[in-house]
């Protein structure tokens, strides 16, 4: 199942994607992904350009997860092409072959692509501030000092200030969920993904979490959202894909899907969540 | 309950106070004696010595142990299911007598005159039979040890370095490491002082630890229980002064990890955060 991506000639897209105009771009082709004997995404193709939102949205197990985790590598595709910020995620395409690269350089690719979990992730034996230095500190490599004035004004920017010492165990679920989005922002991302950011908070945090999104959407950040949070869908995605069962069911403009869906999937599950 | 509980103690201390046949006087006289003392340095040195190889040569199994490569993991898997299988006691006696087996190891480069000799019989003197021994059976105790610790660290934690674009060492370092001492470092601990025990089974080897020593005093004047109190005494005392550094060295790791840590929190906010 893990032979590497076969090269797949795309039947519409132009064949020579310019690898330095991609930013904060997201393209994938025909992406194919199975667990064992379980496809968990099947042909699924994704257009995103630099400043959209896409939210993704579909009942548990459409696959959702898996895509996002394929576009910053966490999980391979085993097919397909996947492009973000214009490269080739883990791939490298040389004269003669295509060829994955080391895992070197796909840690560098991942510091452009920012990743939020579901259950925040943040290191519990940081302080809040510690967390959002991490990566400009252990990856990047900058100094202590500029990293932590860096940390204290993103944590300043998702409400956070006067946080900066507590340990993740002593702030509230909306708050790490806040931590982790400063944490993915510090290492200055073109594409950010979110993984059901609001799914393990209490419906009174969520809206502190969407706030922040909603900010950072309005200063143009490329945002891959995969949400059961249809108010935000609605509000702040620019395009929308309904999935299920790792395919694509509907893929289009985010007020058009929500408002006249046309597949009666769509509807059935609109219905349900709206 | 309460009543019970102080009738038996004071029993006992009533025994052990009035039975003339504790000498106590003996135990004070050779509590430290010279050769006693000799014995307790070398148990200490010895202790910690194979702990310290043991340790190291125990992460490295635990990193095979979990390596891609099959092979690998069968290798590592086999050396820790043999050492803990089989009795210390057996493991020390068999270092001893190595050179019935390998008589010889010549070490140098193959097809060359380059390299030399070593007589194993001449090598294998009881003290090093008791490192070797001790070393690679707490190693593959250690190697568990650390293999559950890295377990221990949840999934996301991982997913979360990776996604960072943490290198695979930094994320050992920062992030693998240290979520996994919370639970390496009392089982170590735990280690530490069964390994200080253990150490008195180097005895039959006529290693001059702690128990020699006493067995070499009382073989002599037929004091043994006298001198085996001595014995247990110096290794009670042992084990509970590493009692504390170990609790300090868990509470150090346990930061932010569970309620009533040192958090530094600031009092004006104490009271909002209580309130997820």
């Amino acid at each position: 199942m893990n032979e590497p991506a076969t090269r797949q000639q795309p039947t519409s897209e132009p064949s020579q994607v310019a690898t330095a105009d991609g930013h904060g771009t997201v393209y994938g082709r025909q992406l194919v992904k199975s667990f064992g004997h379980r496809t968990v995404l099947q042909d699924v193709d994704l257009d995103i350009e630099s400043g959209e939102i896409c939210c993704l949205i579909g009942p548990s197990g459409s696959g959702k997860s898996t895509l996002l985790r394929c576009v910053n590598g966490l999980e391979k595709v085993d097919s397909g092409i996947l492009r973000v910020n214009g490269e080739d995620l883990g791939y490298e395409e040389t004269d003669t072959q295509y060829r994955p690269l080391s895992k070197k350089q796909v840690a560098a690719q991942r510091t452009q692509i920012g990743m939020v979990f579901q259950h925040f992730n943040l290191f519990p034996n940081m302080t809040a501030l510690n967390n959002v230095m991490s990566g400009l500190v252990l990856v990047k490599r900058v100094r202590k000092q500029a990293a932590a004035e860096q940390a204290r004004s993103l944590l300043a920017q998702v409400g956070l200030d006067g946080h900066e010492n507590h340990y993740p165990s002593a702030l509230s679920g909306g708050q790490q969920q806040r931590v982790a989005i400063a944490r993915a922002l510090a290492m200055d991302p073109s594409v950010m993904l979110f993984d059901e950011p609001t799914s393990a908070l209490d419906p009174e945090l969520v809206g502190e979490v969407l706030g922040v999104m909603q900010q950072l959407a309005e200063k143009g950040m490329t945002m891959l959202v995969a949400t059961h949070e249809m108010g935000f869908a609605r509000e702040v995605a620019d395009s929308l894909m309904f999935m299920c069962a790792g395919r694509t069911v509907e893929y289009g403009d985010a007020r058009e899907v929500l408002s006249n869906p046309r597949e009666q999937r769509t509807q059935q599950f609109l219905e349900k969540v709206l | 309950m309460w009543v019970l509980c102080v009738l038996v103690f004071l029993a006992i201390a009533y025994s052990l106070v009035t039975n003339p046949r504790y000498e106590w006087d003996v135990v004070a006289e050779y509590f430290t004696a010279e050769t006693v003392i000799d014995g307790v340095l070398l148990t200490i040195m010895l202790t910690f010595v194979t702990m310290f190889l043991g340790t190291v040569l125990g992460i490295l199994i635990a990193v095979l142990r979990s390596s891609p490569v099959m092979p690998v993991r069968v290798l590592a898997g086999s050396y820790i299911s043999f050492f803990r299988g089989t009795p210390v006691l057996v493991q020390l006696i068999f270092w001893f007598n190595v050179a019935a087996l390998y008589p010889d190891i010549s070490i140098g480069i193959p097809f060359t005159d380059i390299g030399s000799e070593v007589d194993v019989n001449a090598l294998m003197t009881p003290i090093v039979a008791a490192t070797v021994g001790l070393t690679l059976n707490q190693a593959a105790y250690m190697a568990e040890i650390v293999r559950g610790g890295f377990n221990s660290v949840p999934k996301g934690q991982l997913e979360s370095a990776d996604a960072l674009g943490m290198s695979e060492w930094t994320k050992l370092r920062k992030v693998i490491i240290p979520q996994s001492m919370p639970t390496v470092i009392p089982a170590t601990g735990n280690q530490l002082i069964g390994q200080f025990k253990e150490t008195s089974l180097v005895s039959v080897l006529g290693v001059a630890d702690l128990l020699q020593s006493v067995q070499l005093i009382y073989s002599r004047t037929y004091e043994t229980i006298p001198l085996l109190i001595v014995a247990a005494l110096w290794y009670l005392l042992m084990t509970l002064a590493l009692g504390y550094p170990q609790s300090l060295i868990e509470k150090h790791y346990s930061k932010g990890t569970r309620a009533g840590t040192p958090v530094p929190l600031d009092p004006a906010l104490a009271g909002a955060e209580e309130g997820r």
